[in-house]
Formats: C-alpha cells, sequence, structure tokens
C-alpha cells in the first residue's frame, strides 16, 4: 500500500533556518548559562551554595567579558555583525554599552554579596534575577528593532520590579516595589501604543527599514510628510514610555520613592544600569528609526532635557535624605543626558559620542557614590543626610572617596564628570541654533546649582561633627572595597586621561543608521 | 452588512466591559467585565483574518490571566467593595478624565488624517494567510516567529522562566522565624489611632455641651450622631489591628 | 458602508483611553493591573488591525508577543500584591504612603 497520498510530508514548506552568528550572540548565551547554573547549585545544594552564589554570578560576568572582547578584537575586520534581517546587530555602539551594562552589573553584585547575605532577606535566587535583568540589557544594546526592544525591556524591568520588593517584610520596600510595577506597566502600555502607531505609520518593524520609509514615500520616492501626525504621536508615545524608564521629568515621580524602598544595592542597580538601558533604547530609536524625523523628536527631547534639568535640580536642593537626594539629582542627570538628542539630528556623531561618553562616567561616579552610602549605612543604619556627618572623623578613606564622586557628579576638574559635561556642552552648543543655545545655558546653569548640594554633602562629610561623637571605624567587607577601588580609580582615569574615553566612546554612528 | 452588524455588536461588547472594569465596586465584577471585553476582542480579530490571535486570546487571557486575578482576589479577601464615592486627591477624577479624553482626541484625530497616507501592500515580512491554501494564518504567522523574530522568541521563553521564579519566590511564605513588625510602625498606628479616638471624644464632647445648652432635640440628635461615630471609630480600629496583624 | 481598519483602530484608542482613565481613578492595585491590561488590548486590537490595512503578519506577531509578556506581567504584579497583603490587610495604592517627600 503506498501511504504517501496520505502523509502530509509532500506538502510541507521548507522550513528556512535563520543564519546565527554564534560568535556575535555568545555574551548571551554564557549569560544565560550561568543564570541557569546559578539556579541549578541552589536547587542541589541549596543552603550550603549561599556563600557562593556571589561569587559565581560575578564570575559568570567577567567570563561574559570574553566574547566582548573577541567581537571587539574582530570589529576592525568583520565590520559590524547584522542577523535576523537586520534586528540584531553587533556595532561598535552596542559592544561598548554591553561592556558598561557588564561592569556594573559586576560592580552591583559586589556590592550586594555582604548585604544581602546579611540582612534578614536573604534569598538564593537574587543574583538569578540580577543575572536575567543584565542579560536584559545586553540583549537591548543590540536590538534594533520594535519587538527586540520591547522584549529586552520588559526582560530587564520584571527582575527589577522583584528586586525592588526584596525586602518583602518592609513596607518601604514594599511600596518601592509597587509603585515601580505600576508606573512600570503604564509606561511599557503607553510605549507599546506608539509602537503601534509606528508600526502603522511605516509598515515595519526593523528600526533602519523604519526609517527609511519613514522619510520618503516608498512608492514615489518623495519626501513623506502626509503621515506626519500619526508619527508624531508614535514618537511621542514611545519616548514618554522611555522617560518614564530613565526618570526623566515630569515622569519622575515613581524615582525617589523606589530609590528609597529598594535595597541600597538594588537602588543603586536601577540608578545606573537601569537608567543606562533606558538610554541605550533611546538612542537606538533616535539615531536609527527616527532619524530622518528630526523635526518630531528634537523639540519632545528639549522639553524633556529642560524640565528634567530644571526640575531635578530644584527639588534636590531641599533633600534630606542623601538616597532621595541621589534620586533626585539622576533626574538632573538624565536631563543632561537628554540634551545631546534634542539636537541629534544635526550633529549626530558628536551627539553620539558625548553620550556614550557620559553613560560610562556617570556608571562610574553613581556606582561608587552609592558604595559610599552602603558602607556608611553599615555603620549609621541610616540613609538620612545627616548620617554623613562628620563621615572624615572615623572613616577618612570612605570621605575621600565621597568627596571625590560628589564633586565627580558635579563637574569640577579634573575628576571624571568635568569631561563628560564638557563634551554634552560642546555638542549642544555647536548645533548653534536659538534653542540650542538655550539649552546650553540651561546646562551651564543647573550644573552650578547642582555643585551646590553637591558641595553641601562634602561639607558635612569634613566640617561636622560625627552624630554623638561616635569614631567606631566601619568594617568595610573586601567585596564592598573592592566595588570602592574600582569606581575611584574609573572616576580618575576618566577625569585625567579623557582620551582615553573617548577613543573608546568616539563611535560613527550606530550601524544602519 | 454582517461585517459591520459583528463590528458593531463586539465593539459595544468591548466598550461596556471595558468601562465597567472601571465603574465596578467590587474587584471580581471588575475581573468578570473584563472577560467580556476579552472575548468580544476576541471576535474582533477573527474578523481582522487573526485566527490564532483570536483562539489565544481566550485561551490564555480569559483563560489564565483573568482566572489568575480572581484566584488572587478570592485567596486575599480584598473583595470588598471600595467605595467609588470618596474622592482619594480632590480633582484627581476631573484631570484623569480630562487627560483621558484629550489622548482620544489627539488620536482620532491623528488617526482620522493619516488614512490616505498610509499606502499599505508592502508585505514587509510575510501575508496575513490565505484560507484556500495550505499558507493558513497559523503557518505565516510560525514562520515569522521562528525566522525573523526567533530572538525575541527565545528572550520571551527566559521572561517567562523569571516570571514565574520570581513569583514564587516573592509569594512563598519566608521560612524561618517571622520578624517582629519593623521600625516604628505599630507605634505610629497606634499612637495615630489614640491621636484620632481622644479628637473624636473631644469633638462629641463639644457636641454634647453645645446640644444640650440648645435643648432636648439637639441632645437627641447628638447622642445618634455620637452612636453613628462609635461605629466607624470601631472599624478604623478593626482595620488598625487587622493591619498589624 | 464599510468597515475599514479605521474604525478598529477608533475602537482602540477609545479602549485605551479606557484603560489609561481607569488606572488613574482607581486605587485598587487588582483593578489597576486590569487596567493596564485593557490597555495593552487597545495595543493589541491596534496591531492586529495595522497589520491588517498593511496585509502583513508582523502585526500579529507583536500581539503574540505583547500577550506573553503581559501573562509575565500578570504573574509579578499579582506576586506582588501577594507578597504585600501578606503584611497588611487592606491593599489600596493610597495607603502605601510611608514614602513621602
Amino acid at each position: 500500500m503506498d501511504f504517501s497520498a496520505a502523509l502530509p510530508v509532500a506538502d510541507v514548506v521548507a522550513f528556512n533556518r535563520p543564519a546565527i552568528d554564534w560568535h556575535a550572540a555568545s555574551p548571551e548565551l554564557i549569560l544565560l548559562g550561568f543564570g541557569a547554573l546559578l539556579t541549578l547549585v541552589d536547587v542541589i545544594f541549596l543552603d550550603r551554595a549561599k556563600q557562593y552564589t556571589a561569587a559565581l554570578a560575578g564570575i559568570g560576568l567577567l567570563v561574559t567579558m570574553v566574547p566582548i572582547l573577541t567581537l571587539a578584537n574582530d570589529m576592525s575586520e568583520t565590520g559590524p555583525r547584522v542577523m535576523f534581517d537586520g534586528a540584531y546587530v553587533i556595532d561598535e555602539f552596542s559592544l561598548i554599552m554591553k561592556a558598561i551594562f557588564i561592569l556594573s552589573g559586576y560592580v552591583v553584585i559586589l556590592l550586594s554579596t555582604n548585604y544581602i547575605a546579611e540582612g534578614d532577606y536573604w534569598e538564593s535566587e537574587y543574583y538569578g534575577l540580577m543575572l536575567s535583568a543584565i542579560l536584559g540589557m545586553v540583549v537591548m544594546a543590540s536590538s534594533r528593532d520594535l519587538i527586540s526592544i520591547f522584549v529586552a525591556f520588559e526582560l530587564l524591568s520584571i527582575p527589577s520590579y522583584m528586586l525592588a520588593t526584596w525586602k518583602k517584610r518592609s513596607l518601604e520596600s514594599n511600596e518601592a516595589g509597587l509603585k515601580y510595577y505600576l508606573m512600570g506597566v503604564f509606561a511599557s502600555a503607553i510605549m507599546l501604543y506608539g509602537m503601534s502607531l509606528l508600526f502603522g505609520a511605516s509598515g515595519e518593524t526593523i528600526l533602519t527599514k523604519v526609517n527609511a520609509s519613514l522619510s520618503s514615500d516608498p512608492l514615489t520616492g518623495e519626501s513623506l510628510s502626509s503621515s506626519t501626525p500619526v508619527l508624531t504621536l508614535a514618537v511621542i508615545f514611545v519616548i514618554v514610555g522611555f522617560a518614564f524608564k530613565v526618570s526623566a521629568a515630569p515622569f519622575h515621580n515613581w524615582a525617589p520613592d523606589t530609590y528609597s524602598g529598594a535595597p541600597i544595592p538594588v537602588t543603586a542597580f536601577l540608578a545606573v544600569a537601569s537608567k543606562i538601558a533606558g538610554f541605550v533604547a533611546l538612542v537606538q530609536l533616535v539615531f536609527v528609526g527616527f532619524y530622518a524625523r528630526a523635526d518630531v523628536f528634537q523639540p519632545l527631547m528639549w522639553i524633556l532635557a529642560a524640565a528634567s534639568m530644571i526640575i531635578g535640580n530644584l527639588i534636590a536642593l531641599r533633600q534630606t535624605d542623601i538616597v532621595r537626594l541621589m534620586a533626585y539629582s539622576g533626574v538632573a542627570q538624565a536631563g543632561f543626558i537628554l540634551a545631546p538628542l534634542a539636537v541629534a539630528g544635526d550633529v549626530g556623531d558628536q551627539a553620539l559620542a558625548s553620550i556614550v561618553s557620559y553613560l560610562a562616567i556617570y556608571a562610574a561616579m553613581n556606582l561608587g557614590a552609592f558604595a559610599v552610602i552602603l558602607a556608611a549605612a553599615r555603620k549609621t543604619g541610616s540613609t538620612s543626610i545627616e548620617s554623613m556627618n562628620g563621615l572624615f572623623s572615623y572613616a577618612p578613606g570612605l570621605a575621600v572617596a565621597m568627596t571625590i564622586f560628589m564633586f565627580a557628579l558635579a563637574g569640577i576638574p579634573p575628576l571624571g564628570g568635568w569631561f563628560a559635561k564638557f563634551q554634552i556642552f560642546f555638542a549642544v552648543v555647536e548645533q548653534g541654533g536659538t534653542w540650542a543655545i538655550i539649552l546650553g545655558v540651561l546646562l551651564a546653569v543647573n550644573s552650578v546649582i547642582a555643585l551646590y548640594y553637591y558641595a553641601s554633602v562634602a561639607r558635612r562629610i569634613w566640617a561636622d561633627q560625627a552624630p554623638d561623637g561616635d569614631l567606631t571605624p566601619i568594617r568595610i567587607p573586601p567585596s564592598l572595597g573592592a566595588a570602592l577601588v574600582l569606581t575611584v580609580v574609573a572616576t580618575l582615569v576618566f577625569g585625567f586621561l579623557p582620551g582615553a574615553v573617548s577613543q573608546f566612546t568616539d563611535v560613527g554612528l550606530i550601524a544602519g543608521g | 452588512m454582517v461585517e459591520i452588524i459583528v463590528f458593531a455588536v463586539c465593539a459595544a461588547i468591548v466598550l461596556v466591559g471595558a468601562v465597567g472594569v472601571i465603574a465596578a465596586r467590587n474587584p471580581v465584577h471588575s475581573a468578570l467585565f473584563l472577560i467580556q471585553t476579552l472575548f468580544g476582542m476576541a471576535v474582533l480579530f477573527i474578523s481582522l483574518e487573526a485566527h490564532f490571535l483570536a483562539a489565544v486570546q481566550v485561551v490564555v487571557y480569559a483563560g489564565a490571566i483573568v482566572i489568575l486575578f480572581l484566584f488572587v482576589i478570592m485567596l486575599l479577601g480584598v473583595d470588598q467593595a471600595e467605595d467609588l464615592n470618596i474622592e482619594p486627591i480632590v480633582g484627581q477624577r476631573f484631570i484623569a478624565f480630562i487627560v483621558g479624553a484629550a489622548t482620544f482626541v489627539l488620536m482620532v484625530a491623528t488617526l482620522a488624517g493619516s488614512s490616505d497616507a498610509i499606502t499599505g501592500q508592502r508585505q514587509a515580512t510575510g501575508p496575513l494567510g490565505d484560507e484556500l491554501t495550505d499558507n493558513n494564518n497559523v503557518r505565516e504567522l510560525a514562520e515569522a516567529l521562528f525566522t525573523d523574530y526567533v530572538f525575541a522568541f527565545e528572550a520571551t521563553a527566559i521572561l517567562l522562566t523569571i516570571a514565574v521564579v520570581g513569583a514564587v519566590v516573592l509569594a512563598k511564605r519566608t521560612s524561618g522565624e517571622m520578624l517582629p513588625v519593623p521600625q516604628n510602625t505599630l507605634e505610629i498606628r497606634e499612637a495615630d489611632y489614640q491621636a484620632r479616638v481622644d479628637a473624636r471624644a473631644a469633638e462629641l464632647e463639644a457636641n454634647a455641651a453645645a446640644a444640650a445648652e440648645a435643648g432636648e432635640d439637639g441632645s437627641a440628635e447628638a447622642s445618634s450622631a455620637a452612636a453613628s461615630d462609635d461605629d466607624t471609630a470601631d472599624d478604623e480600629m478593626a482595620d488598625a489591628e487587622g493591619g498589624d496583624a | 458602508m464599510e468597515i475599514t481598519s479605521n474604525w478598529y483602530l477608533i475602537l482602540s484608542a477609545l479602549l485605551f483611553s479606557i484603560g489609561a482613565i481607569g488606572l488613574l481613578i482607581r486605587r485598587n492595585p487588582l483593578v489597576m493591573f486590569m487596567c493596564v491590561e485593557l490597555m495593552l488590548n487597545a495595543v493589541n486590537l491596534s496591531f492586529v488591525a495595522f497589520g491588517d490595512r498593511l496585509g502583513d503578519i508582523a502585526g500579529q506577531v507583536s500581539v503574540f508577543f505583547v500577550l506573553v509578556v503581559a501573562a509575565a506581567e500578570v504573574v509579578v504584579g499579582l506576586a506582588l500584591v501577594v507578597a504585600i497583603s501578606r503584611r497588611r490587610a487592606t491593599t489600596t495604592a493610597d495607603d502605601l504612603s510611608v514614602l513621602r517627600g
């Protein structure tokens, strides 16, 4: 009997397996492998694994750096690697951002080591969730289509919601998690609606194709202007969605509450890695997806940048809690990073390079500041700004480190921050239009305002008396010490040798943009 | 004609459900209204030739997500009605309506003005599928999913795994001894409660004194007011205790 | 009269606005999550309608991802609510006001 007529085999359409460049995907695969290994080790060894999980997570991150370095090494020969029809791209920008994510993730794990193990809220899944959030960021740096960006965004957000609630029995932490969650899902719904409009206006999901079809009519080749209302709305919705993530004013309300309620290492993670991931997505959308439509995104970025700088700085002036101070200063810093996007259409290369160097330096300074706050809180048990009083009298090393970070954040030469701020300033002024000059003036004025509150923290450290005259030194565990040394060295190197940074961050326009 | 009727009926079902979700006092009713909206959406999906998604909509959304909502509502016993007459932040609702209406008008205005500009017929990824051939909707969807979007697809697999792991960690009871209520929330609550009780007692006293001066009718009114006030005070006490337990 | 995809888009806009209003006026986190679901459904309808108009399967693929992610989000959100209600009896967003500043 002949069964072949009854079998559907002949009908099966040949499935073309997509070409996968395993070398390009190896950072993600290694991270995923270590995440799975962590979970497995935890399930098998239970409490006996407690002391090794942090080390294992740290090793995983360091191993992930290896393929990133080899990819960077190959970059000069092979050029950008493109997979899945342009949805996934490895170029200089994505490699630099991946390295920043992994190194800042490593510092956060160093900060977490003792904090999480000594706290009453130890759960072994902490590091697994942390690695998956970092995995989301690493994926984000390469995602060049709307769907991948959305999935990467959720992959980094969902573990963050849970990490912010990690102190389950603390009301503050509960509140931090719920607020962050509600704001996060609201933001992603808005962003998705914008993406659906963008898909409708362009008929594409791959960012380079979105850009191509937005800039000209595919049939006539003429410049397209009639879909501008839909496009404007789409761009506004997408950018507002990410503005929540980077805590740009007026979408910053969740940040201070979430930062002060979450465990301090998680706060550092949200304030640095998570925020940088939001900027990476914005940069990719602006420089690849919307680049032809500078008339739409530039005014929006101008407003966000100006509002964030002014609101962030003014509210930061009257904070009494150092973590909330850092949150509002983070809002102001977000304004600085958004400023070059407001002129990106005219001075693309320079704007991109200034953003990348700012992000690298921002990561080092902010992680360092949180490391000091964490160390000080080990003794004082509080994060109120008074707990910094007289830090010099009992912990001179920490006092010097904190002073370095504060002045670096304020942008005082020769510490890291000044180079970042100057690059942003020059990129903005370079454009030369009236609005750009106004933004430049705002940048300058806000730098001065910020100097006031950063310097007042430094003054407390050096000039004031320690509370109750208690001069017991702070015992700093080795991992925390390593994190402090790493961030101090990075901040100093970025400041004294800005050439070293710009050599890496002077990326050309993102591939395909 | 059939198309119009289907659209009209489903749109009505969807919108009534949506308004029901935000207007119902009881969260259980909100969840049931949500199911109504989701079923209406499933039919709309079919009329837009998204057959696979229509099935997924019913199975995943109505069948899993809303059931999960109902489980949590019942599990926690938070199905008490919320008093919608109290507006927590004055003017909040008004602003919310203005914002919502403005968004809607903006969206409709831009969409209505856009129809000519969107040319269609580009088919970047693949067609929607044709019932008459083997290239049906499910096959087209699967082919797109496992070629161009396979990386995002794998990423969602990780996402679902960590969501499950994280949810278990968050929701499980912590092993070992339960720590005392942290910090001074308890004292603050008690002090706060005591202060409110004192204030209320003083107020009642003043009322009673005023009523006594005013005469008999007034005092009767005052005592009934006092009785109802006692009820609310008891409720508050129950709330406070429940919160600390 | 013919039903064009614009009708679906306007329905989607209406649904999105209702969800957004609900999210802003309701205080019960569970109902707020449901409002987010309404907004995500509006997004789905808009993706499918655009996909139908363009004759492109990518719209439906996007919906597939939104569905999966929505499921993950709900799981995490409900776990948060359960974790919080272990600590306190009432769960409304206004009760959560330890942090103010």
